[in-house]
């Protein structure tokens, strides 16, 4: 028999080979092609030894929250939707509704005219779906920042956090935050504005850090949340405005 | 609980089950796509994606089939996207690329591999990130995960000659770049 090719080796490394039975006795008997089955298994061995990098204990628990989040994400942008066509539904129908009344009517002037009732009944309708539409984005905003300080939360201060990744979605949440934090000190949601208030100079801090935190750095702004209990306060206020917009 | 017990719950709505399936495989499925991609951060991207097309397509999960197995498949398809994305994988199977000499080698393996260091894991990682696209994963699936070559073939869209070929082409292109250090760690016992 002839000496066996690479590829028939390989492939008989992996048991893909048409006529294993020949190729084995031939290796028994052949110290050549032996050789050459052994140098590729020991390639092959070393390639097993291939450095995957370590994930920290927490991994499971970050795979999680993120997960959880993203799903989070998915139904509101459903409901914001949902919502939103309800709204334009809503609004189509008093569009034609005012038509309709409108040539009924004769074509007058239809504020003088109008019962009291049904000139303010858009109003009533459109109100709280504005709302709903307004916490809904502020649940997700909440949702937002609540996995970013997850993220920071759990992670290994000792070898520094890299922030790289973050930086970019942290700039958009510190804008959001404070159009949020207005909002809703001018509708009178003291709570809500002191939870934004105490988030805004954790996510600028992240927004502006080099890309990487210092060991000292990321245990700094670990304390920082710990302390405040900041994390906790937008969780349960996150639930809450959930629970109030789905 | 094990894992069918776990996705029966999952199924009919339990999010701790869920939470639990993500805890049993995310470290494995990591694992799979890093050495498909050979980057950390992708390499948490495919996991991502994988648990969430998973919770999506849960309904579809037959109770017989291994979800382990499942999963996996999904990951790899993640993986193939995100690479397919990069213009890292070819859309079509492109033949035979430049092939180069190598040379051969004896030793014992058992020995190699108690004698790695941490340079030689380092060229382990530069040989693979040589592979091409289609090589890497044709090997990752046969060598890491134990896939069929006719399911490599599938995988890739492309015949199963052609599979085996890649496969061939990838352990090549590894003994060209590792068999000197497996040849001078050699010489070290």
């Amino acid at each position: 028999m002839q000496h066996l090719t690479e590829q028939e080796l390989v492939l008989h490394h992996y048991h893909d080979d048409e006529s294993p039975a020949a190729v084995a006795e031939h290796l028994g008997s052949c110290d050549a092609c032996r050789t050459e089955y052994n140098s590729i298994r020991r390639v092959l061995a070393l390639v097993e030894e291939m450095p995957v990098p370590e994930r920290g204990e927490n991994y499971n628990e970050q795979v999680w929250s993120r997960l959880r989040w993203k799903r989070g994400s998915e139904r509101r942008r459903r409901a914001t939707w949902q919502l939103a066509l309800a709204a334009a539904a809503v609004l189509a129908i008093v569009f034609f509704a005012g038509a309709l009344w409108h040539a009924r009517s004769g074509g007058q002037a239809i504020l003088p005219v109008t019962p009291a009732g049904q000139a303010r009944l858009p109003v009533l309708h459109e109100q709280p779906a504005r709302d709903r539409v307004l916490l809904v984005v502020i649940t997700d905003h909440l949702d937002s920042s609540e996995r970013m300080l997850t993220e920071v939360a759990n992670a290994d201060a000792k070898r520094g956090i890299d922030l790289s990744g973050e930086q970019k979605r942290a700039e958009e949440l510190v804008a959001s935050n404070q159009f949020y934090r207005q909002a809703a000190a001018h509708s009178g949601d003291d709570r809500l504005a002191t939870i934004l208030s105490d988030l805004e100079p954790v996510l600028l801090e992240i927004a502006h850090s080099d890309g990487k935190l210092s060991p000292a750095d990321a245990a700094a702004l670990q304390r920082r949340i710990d302390s405040t209990g900041l994390l906790f306060k937008v969780r349960v206020i996150t639930a809450q405005k959930g629970m109030t917009s789905i | 609980m094990t894992d069918a017990e776990t996705v029966s719950r999952a199924r009919a709505g339990d999010p701790d089950a869920f939470r639990l399936l993500v805890e049993r495989h995310s470290q494995a499925i990591f694992r799979l796509a890093y050495r498909m991609t050979g980057n950390e951060h992708d390499a948490d991207d495919v996991v991502q994606e994988t648990f969430l097309r998973a919770y999506r397509q849960m309904g579809r999960f037959e109770e017989r089939a291994n979800f382990g197995t499942w999963l996996h498949r999904i990951a790899v398809n993640c993986t193939l996207d995100l690479l397919r994305s990069r213009g890292r994988i070819d859309r079509r199977y492109g033949g035979d690329p430049e092939e180069a000499e190598m040379t051969a080698a004896s030793s014992d393996p058992q020995q190699d591999r108690l004698l790695l260091s941490a340079e030689l894991r380092d060229q382990v990682a530069a040989a693979m990130e040589r592979l091409s696209g289609n090589e890497r994963t044709a090997f990752v699936l046969r060598h890491f995960e134990g896939m069929p070559v006719e399911e490599i073939g599938k995988t890739l869209g492309i015949q199963v000659n052609a599979a085996k070929h890649t496969i061939f082409r990838a352990v090549r292109k590894l003994r060209q770049s590792l068999e000197p250090f497996v040849r001078s760690s050699a010489c070290n016992i």
